[in-house]
């Protein structure tokens, strides 16, 4: 039945097409868009209000445009400067305009549903814009998800590790769940955006995943990676389900909107070119050890000291971090975009070519994107965009992270004491190792890890109009697209290491991975706006949306290698795992949003989805939402220099799916006797789980001052998951110990607080200033079963524990000072507020842009330290200021904790950093006869760093976009700072 | 243009066809209709199955039984909670609780699997066919409850646990008989439909089932675990009725009978239960009492080899390895003819006519002369011969999980011997926190 409302209700408005008609009588207006200072306004967009044309100014200009009838309101935008509205007749069609700039960005135009935008001035919730200079204007960005930090406030961005080719957690308001999609989705002009990340495999020689921890540690980088920052023109982001309920069950970690740029549309051509080089370094170094004779001895025993104190006289007394991490990585970035076209046709293609060394020999990134987007609005009745996009990727990541072989590069590293002899002799043949299973010097210069992608992404808008009068518009707007790409990945072990031969391994290993990936999504919107007289307009859509994705992963493990080959087939063992995943989501939705006279904005809507990932795919769950804004100064004169009060509320519900697998009940190979047999799982599915469910509630105003140069901004929310999914124990006589259950709540409550000021505007000299402010605290709110540790390496180490009504990142451990159940709160994870610091500064062809960003608190558990004390390497071995008795130093301090408390591991991971930095001078056009613009910068990323944080970096993860334990630190790739230097052309 | 969207619009609205399980075969597609080489994966994955956290099982009761001591650096619960060390107690969330328990019905839910894919497989076109699969599901179910007695004893266990979301009630809560009776009923179930299987299973077997490998013949292998279950339940009539159809043979091989095989090959398991000689830290040594209550000269002392240094841990020592099982592919057997003749000789022994008695004795006869003993020559009285044959069982069926069992039977567990002071000897192990 319930399908069959469905079906009526989108047939039903498709019905009013044959309704359709013409108005015949009409008139041509025409004038000149200009600023206050009589600068023409190529591409100010005029809109024929309540009829479906307009057109845009050419390069001059200058704009014409016919009208239906014998009256009419124009409505001229453009970016930047605030929409004009001017009321035309046939009796006066010469109208030219002179717009003002629009300081606080209201009637910046903010996409915010699915198939419509509306202006900022009008928006009822929070959602949080960046343009592309905010995005790529200060200085060169490596992945999208990497630039986004500090320019958000509500969100919480992790960089896993300082490997090339990225890898980030990003946490919208606090986190969504504990087992299921921790990721926002990302959508690109419309097309879904997989952001998976596929593990490599190197797990099968690091055997990370094993002992203390079963989730896999193979520091795999997130897919969003392959976008490329500088296509971008422009990125909302709708952090919570008040704002993102019409996406659904999809939706539940934030929505992501990203739109890329587009063809100019005023007959001009612009190219654009530059060049970036630069270099980064190890952002932060720990130094080694100082070691002498006494804690040689007491470290690594009497025997070792003869042979520390020959490595003493021959001068062999080596500083391994600058050997491993010392490299200074050349940065290159080339980049090459043409736009152009006129009123019926605009293209805009864009090349980059990124070419990035890492700060250890051997790791790099190289990224090559290609961009065409193409619309046509050569017929009156429809536009068209097309959009194609190729990006292919090579990242080098090296041989990081937890390992339980004390191979990896990170843990051979902090095995081995200063005074060891690692170099190759003349002939190239390494020593062994004789404090640890591995050589890293061999390991670094012979293991190859390496992702390759080939990703291409497509889509189509139509936007076709279908009937319109003078108050009423019909279009409808199909959208569909597709992304696909394929990642492989390579890890080759040759049998010379230390670890493969003699025994001592599997005489070399040989990893291929392939993970292809096909998503497509198709949807078809009808919206119909109808506007009254006195200004009051409805606006109502309804649509239908489809989804798809496939996924296969398949990994081949080849070892006992012949010879120097590296062919799967080349080897005594193979092994091979394949993963697949399907995924069909089907949904409408249908919304009608209120505006009257643009001082109250009323929304309605509600999303209907259905998916084979929940128990019974058929199920339709609904997601409604509701919100209104007030624009106070519209109603009255509100005095003073008060420009601007906004008072908004919404709420909204959406939706997260459990794991992949949760609903199937699977039976697993399990061989006798030769004989390969199925044995029931020990995991039940469950095919009545649901998913989970976000209801949100957002409230906040904003405030602007003297024509909105100053704006206050301040938004509070409520947000309550509940039904989350957790793998709950079960009666095991049932012959499962395991089940799916929706079993617990969580909460998240915080604020969000932006001051933007603009506090000196003249000719000359320009300074804008963002001064954000965020903060969250979640709970669980409620747990269906007792209490648990979850993920990191248990509680001796520290871990986190999911306890009803205590933050689910709350760090426990054991300690003398224990509760009931053996365990002491040491921390917790997430931040206890952050602030970010943005400035824009012009003086006459000088820019200088700087943002700071403070994260304030936040604990994670650093296992670095507790290795490298185990082996006496840690550089503040020798410092003493840990022990409360002041009498061990810290070495010795940590490795008496071991066992005792956890608390030795969980630190204090706040930062204050300058994310980025760029001063840039804009050469005087006349030196090139005014037929470019050329620019020269200077610019970095985490040129400082300040925090207590004892290891590299507190920005870190181990367990990559893991929901719950993202801030657990063994041994990662260190992160870097980086440097540019960039010239640039406009033509 | 307009049209088609639409058109497209209808399609996007209708339902979504439910993905089956991409990398798994799932419960559900085998249940709904099962082809022969399902039922055959499902067979094997019962054999494989049963083999899981057995070591753990036999650890387990050998441990309380005083067979064996398992040491182990890196768990010290073998030698504390299994022998009641101090105020040490069995726990009912940890592993040599939870994991055979678990396993043990892992096992029974693969039979149940089993037992609902028959009925709806088009490819068993035969009733025979469809016998002969169900009476190897229920005897192995049978079979895997057996274990789960024995641990649970007196806390009832459960026997009806086909729907998880519906389990069936505790059955013998403190009268462990009644799940006896309930497990015999399975035996019994599987026996009927098994006699009336036809000449082939519609599957094969493991070469631990060699020679047992048809309806008929496997036939004999359920009233031998029958025979054991009515001995335990004190039923010595239908014990000796079961005997005399199951493949009991007092003059043949001791050691025929069925198995768990172990082998080294990829994938495959190895025998839990064995150590290599002399090992240290983590290993299985026999209980010093196995070697000095022996009667001289048997030659089952072989089950436990001197060792070169003396094992010590945790306040206990021996200086005898469990030699049981000769390397880490030897099978473990799940009941052979050396415990059939004992059966047969309990039996008689507890009918206490002349006759029986004297059946009796020549039954323990054939297991001592096996031995390397002489004839039995004590009093040809009903207590000397429960005394002898409780002996001669400890010996013949030494570490395969019968000593406790046959010990709490004769209500004897007081004369297991305390290795220190506080120690404890359990009657069973608690039920699974998850249990309750």
């Amino acid at each position: 039945m319930k399908y069959k409302t469905l079906c009526r209700c989108i047939l039903l408005p498709a019905l009013l097409l044959f309704g359709a008609q013409v108005a015949l009588a009409q008139f041509t207006v025409s004038g000149r868009v200009t600023d206050a200072n009589g600068e023409a306004l190529p591409g100010a967009t005029v809109a024929v209000v309540g009829a479906s044309r307009g057109t845009t100014a050419d390069v001059d200009g200058n704009y014409s445009v016919e009208i239906p009838g014998n009256a009419a309101t124009l409505a001229i935008a453009y970016t930047g400067y605030k929409t004009v509205n001017v009321q035309v007749t046939s009796a006066s069609p010469k109208v030219d305009v002179i717009m003002e700039e629009d300081f606080a960005g209201l009637d910046e135009v903010v996409i915010s549903g699915l198939a419509t935008n509306v202006k900022r001035a009008n928006l009822a919730n929070a959602v949080s814009s960046i343009t592309s200079n905010e995005l790529v204007g200060t200085t060169v960005q490596s992945t999208m998800d990497g630039a986004l930090y500090g320019k958000l406030t509500g969100v919480n961005i992790i960089a896993n590790s300082g490997a090339p080719g990225g890898g980030a957690t990003v946490k919208f308001r606090g986190i969504t769940t504990l087992n299921g999609n921790s990721q926002p989705l990302y959508i690109v002009d419309g097309v879904y955006y997989d952001n998976s990340n596929f593990r490599s495999n190197t797990n099968f020689v690091s055997a990370a995943a094993g002992q203390g921890s079963t989730r896999y540690q193979d520091n795999p980088s997130n897919r969003v990676a392959d976008l490329d920052p500088e296509d971008i023109e422009r990125i909302e982001v709708l952090k919570g389900a008040s704002a993102a309920a019409i996406y659904g069950s999809r939706a539940a970690a934030g929505v992501v909107l990203i739109t890329t740029k587009r063809g100019r549309k005023d007959g001009s051509t612009e190219v654009n070119v530059s060049q970036s080089i630069g270099f980064q370094q190890q952002l932060k170094k720990l130094g080694v050890r100082q070691w002498d004779a006494s804690k040689v001895e007491a470290s690594f025993g009497t025997d070792e000291v003869a042979k520390y104190n020959q490595a003493v006289t021959a001068g062999k007394v080596y500083n391994y971090e600058d050997e491993l991490f010392g490299e200074k990585g050349i940065l290159n970035t080339t980049r090459l975009s043409i736009n152009g076209g006129s009123d019926k046709f605009g293209y805009y293609a864009g090349v980059t070519k990124k070419s990035e060394n890492g700060i250890v020999k051997n790791t790099g990134y190289d990224k090559t994107s290609v961009r065409l987007n193409l619309d046509s609005k050569a017929f009156s009745w429809a536009d068209l965009q097309v959009n194609l996009n190729y990006v292919n990727s090579e990242s080098d990541r090296g041989y990081f992270n937890n390992d339980n072989t004390s191979t990896t590069l990170g843990i051979s590293y902090v095995s081995t004491p200063s005074w060891a002899d690692l170099f190759p002799d003349e002939q190239g043949n390494y020593p062994n190792n004789p404090y640890a299973p591995s050589n890293f010097l061999q390991t670094r210069d012979l293991v190859t890890n390496r992702e390759k992608v080939d990703r291409i992404l497509g889509g189509a808008i139509g936007t076709f109009k279908l009937w319109s009068n003078e108050s009423n518009v019909l279009n409808l707007i199909v959208r569909g697209g597709a992304d696909q790409y394929s990642l492989r990945t390579r890890s080759i072990f040759p049998r010379e290491l230390q670890f493969q031969k003699d025994g001592n391994g599997t005489n070399g290993v040989s990893i291929a991975g392939t993970a292809s990936s096909f998503g497509t999504n198709i949807a078809a919107f009808l919206v119909h706006t109808f506007t009254t007289n006195s200004n009051i307009s409805f606006r109502t859509q309804a649509g239908v949306t489809q989804e798809n994705l496939d996924q296969d992963f398949v990994n081949t493990v080849a070892s006992q290698l012949i010879g120097s080959q590296t062919n799967l087939n080349q080897a005594g063992s193979v092994q091979v795992i394949q993963e697949r995943l399907k995924q069909v989501d089907k949904g409408f939705f249908a919304q009608e949003e209120v505006n009257f006279k643009d001082i109250a904005i009323l929304t309605l809507g509600i999303r209907g989805d259905k998916s084979s990932r929940n128990g019974d795919a058929n199920k339709l769950y609904y997601y409604p939402k509701a919100s209104l804004a007030l624009n106070i100064h519209e109603m009255t004169d509100l005095g003073g220099e008060i420009s601007q009060l906004k008072l908004r509320g919404a709420f909204g519900q959406s939706g997260n799916f459990g794991p992949f697998g949760a609903t199937y009940t699977p039976l697993n190979p399990i061989i006798i006797d030769g004989s390969t047999g199925s044995i029931i799982g020990i995991t039940l599915g469950n095919t009545t789980i649901g998913p989970e469910r976000q209801t949100e509630i957002e409230m906040g105003f904003d405030l602007g001052f003297v024509q909105n140069r100053y704006n206050f901004e301040f938004t509070y929310y409520l947000k309550n998951i509940d039904d989350l999914i957790l793998q709950v124990n079960t009666p095991s006589s049932s012959g499962f110990t395991t089940a799916w259950r929706n079993a617990a709540d969580l909460e998240n409550k915080g604020f969000e607080i932006a001051l933007d000021l603009n506090p000196v505007r003249n000719r000359d000299i320009n300074w804008d200033s963002r001064i954000s402010f965020w903060k969250n605290t979640a709970k669980i709110s409620r747990l269906d079963v007792p209490a648990y540790n979850l993920g990191a390496f248990g509680a001796t180490l520290g871990t986190y524990r999911i306890e009803e009504g205590k933050s689910p990142t709350q760090i426990v451990g054991i300690d003398p000072d224990a509760d009931a159940n053996g365990l002491h709160v040491f921390g917790d994870a997430e931040p206890d507020f952050q602030m970010a610091f943005n400035n824009a500064l012009r003086y006459r062809e000088w820019e200088l842009n700087f943002l700071f960003h403070w994260k304030k608190g936040g604990e994670n558990i650093n296992l670095s330290t507790l290795l490298s004390d185990i082996f006496g390497t840690s550089p503040d071995y020798d410092g003493t200021n840990l022990d409360p008795s002041g009498m061990a130093v810290n070495g010795d301090y940590r490795l008496s904790q071991l066992g005792v408390s956890a608390n030795a591991w969980v630190e204090d991971a706040g930062y204050l950093r300058l994310r980025e930095v760029g001063l840039r001078y804009n050469l005087p056009p006349r030196w090139f006869n005014d037929k470019a613009k050329v620019k020269l910068g200077f610019s970095g990323r985490n040129l400082i760093n300040i925090f207590d944080y004892s290891s590299y970096d507190p920005e870190v993860s181990n367990f990559g976009t893991d929901a719950i334990s993202s801030s657990v630190e063994v041994t990662p790739f260190p992160s870097a700072k980086s440097f540019f230097f960039t010239i640039g052309a406009t033509f | 243009m307009i049209l088609p969207a639409f058109l497209a619009m209808g399609f996007v609205a209708c339902d979504i066809d439910t993905i089956d399980d991409p990398n798994n075969p799932s419960v559900g597609a085998i249940s709904a209709n099962a082809s022969l080489s399902e039922i055959q994966n499902l067979v094997t994955g019962i054999e494989a199955g049963m083999r899981l956290n057995l070591g753990q099982y036999y650890d387990g009761v050998g441990v309380i039984g005083r067979d064996f001591y398992r040491f182990s650096t890196s768990d010290p619960r073998f030698t504390s909670d299994l022998l009641g060390k101090g105020s040490a107690t069995l726990d009912n969330n940890t592993f040599y609780t939870t994991n055979p328990y678990s396993s043990r019905y892992r096992a029974v839910k693969n039979a149940n699997i089993l037992l609902e894919a028959v009925d709806n497989s088009t490819a068993l076109t035969t009733a025979e066919a469809r016998n002969a699969v169900k009476g190897y599901a229920n005897t192995i179910k049978a079979y895997q409850l057996l274990l789960v007695w024995v641990q649970q004893y007196d806390n009832g266990i459960r026997i009806e646990v086909s729907n998880a979301d519906d389990l069936g009630p505790f059955i013998g809560e403190n009268d462990h008989k009644a799940a006896l009776r309930a497990i015999a009923m399975i035996l019994d179930e599987g026996y009927g439909q098994l006699t009336s299987g036809g000449a082939e299973f519609p599957f094969s077997l493991s070469s631990g089932f060699t020679g047992f490998d048809t309806p008929v013949a496997f036939a004999h292998v359920n009233r031998a675990l029958l025979a054991r279950v009515q001995a335990y339940n004190e039923n010595w009539d239908n014990a000796l009725d079961a005997l005399g159809s199951s493949f009991l043979d007092l003059g043949g091989d001791l050691n025929t009978g069925v198995y768990h095989t172990y082998s080294t090959a990829g994938g495959d398991a190895l025998n839990p239960q064995w150590y290599p000689l002399n090992a240290t830290g983590e290993s299985r040594v026999a209980h010093p009492s196995f070697v000095a209550d022996a009667e001289a000269g048997d030659m089952r002392l072989s089950k436990a080899t001197a060792r070169d240094n003396t094992e010590f841990q945790d306040g206990l020592q021996s200086d005898y390895d469990f030699t049981v099982y000769a390397n880490n592919s030897s099978s473990i057997p799940i009941i052979r003819n050396e415990e059939l003749i004992l059966l047969y000789a309990e039996a008689n022994i507890q009918k206490g006519d002349a006759t029986s008695l004297n059946n009796a004795v020549s039954a323990l006869d054939v297991i001592r002369n096996a031995a390397g003993l002489p004839d039995y020559s004590g009093p040809v009285d009903q207590a000397a011969l429960l005394d002898e044959m409780l002996m001669q069982r400890r010996y013949s069926l030494y570490g395969e999980g019968h000593r406790w069992v046959d010990m709490r039977r004769y209500g004897r567990l007081d004369e297991l011997p305390l290795d220190r002071s506080g120690d404890d000897v359990w009657t069973k192990f608690p039920r699974p926190a998850n249990e309750d």
